[in-house]
């Protein structure tokens, strides 16, 4: 069952990342890329990973979707003129991908998988198995990303503001 | 050692990373070919997805709590990132259009 599940959700995930780099109008790549993301949490649960779906449904393919989202219809429909620049982007690009994916395939091959540690699986990737880690061991990164979170913020607002002589 | 047990079926580990190295590989696809900036950003969210798998898968195979926990830093990451590449976006298009990324490159020095 587990297996089906993985196997329909991989498809569907590979299926929406070729989607997000042929759809010729942004608004489909984006559409695409919430197809990724919503099989990629359904991964996730199959992980054991519980509160990282929900995260992923709510910050990725709730508020960062509806942000690129809002950006498209700012700034209207967007299309692609038919060819760059650079004559040999294309196949110099697919050289390199290849030989990145020959690479990773390599190392996934080769992977030492360490003895796992004995760990409640019913407990495991809960929000109280993440509350812990986060507000003991990793409390001071977890404050450092507020930090983040707020520079980010403001650099949004300023960059987004009404200029003096635009008015 | 890989196999993981998910509800009584054998699934690998490895498959879970294959998925993401492949995921990975099509966003820099993205990045390389596309010319929209707006794609651009798009397939760079699509690569730490990618990452992010990888980094749960891990985090079950050991058993070990941190690699969702560094999971989570990654999304508080990139939704930042998101949030000022479209604000550096949307400035850029109040100025003029831009169909294409190679047109900014007359802002180098």
């Amino acid at each position: 069952m587990a297996i089906a599940v993985f196997f329909v959700a991989a498809a569907l995930a590979v299926l929406g990342g070729i989607g997000v780099i042929t759809f010729q109008q942004p608004i489909r790549s984006v559409l695409s890329l919430v197809v990724v993301m919503l099989s990629l949490s359904v991964l996730f649960l199959l992980l054991s990973a519980q509160f990282i779906f929900a995260a992923q449904i709510i910050v990725y393919a709730g508020a960062v979707m509806v942000l690129f989202l809002f950006v498209i219809a700012l700034l209207g429909p967007a299309r692609e003129l038919g060819r760059g620049r650079l004559r040999f982007q294309t196949g110099l690009s697919a050289l390199f991908l290849l030989v990145l994916l020959g690479l990773m395939w390599a190392m996934v091959q080769g992977v030492q998988y360490r003895q796992p540690d004995k760990t409640d699986l019913s407990f495991f990737g809960s929000v109280q198995s993440i509350a812990v880690g986060l507000f003991t061991t990793y409390l001071y990164p977890f404050e450092l990303t507020s930090i983040l979170l707020l520079v980010a913020a403001i650099g949004a607002i300023y960059l987004s503001r009404k200029r003096i002589d635009d008015l | 050692m890989s196999t993981l047990n998910i509800g009584g079926s054998q699934l690998d580990a490895s498959w879970f990373l294959l998925l993401s190295a492949i995921l990975f590989v099509l966003g820099a696809a993205g990045v390389l070919v596309r010319r929209n900036p707006l794609v651009i950003l798009i397939s760079i969210e699509l690569m730490l997805n990618a990452a992010n798998l990888a980094l749960v898968t891990f985090a079950r195979q050991l058993q070990n709590i941190e690699g969702q926990l560094f999971a989570l830093m990654s999304m508080t990451v990139a939704a930042a990132e998101a949030v000022v590449g479209l604000a550096i976006l949307v400035d850029i298009f109040r100025v003029r259009d831009v169909e294409d990324i190679d047109d900014l490159s007359e802002m180098k020095g």
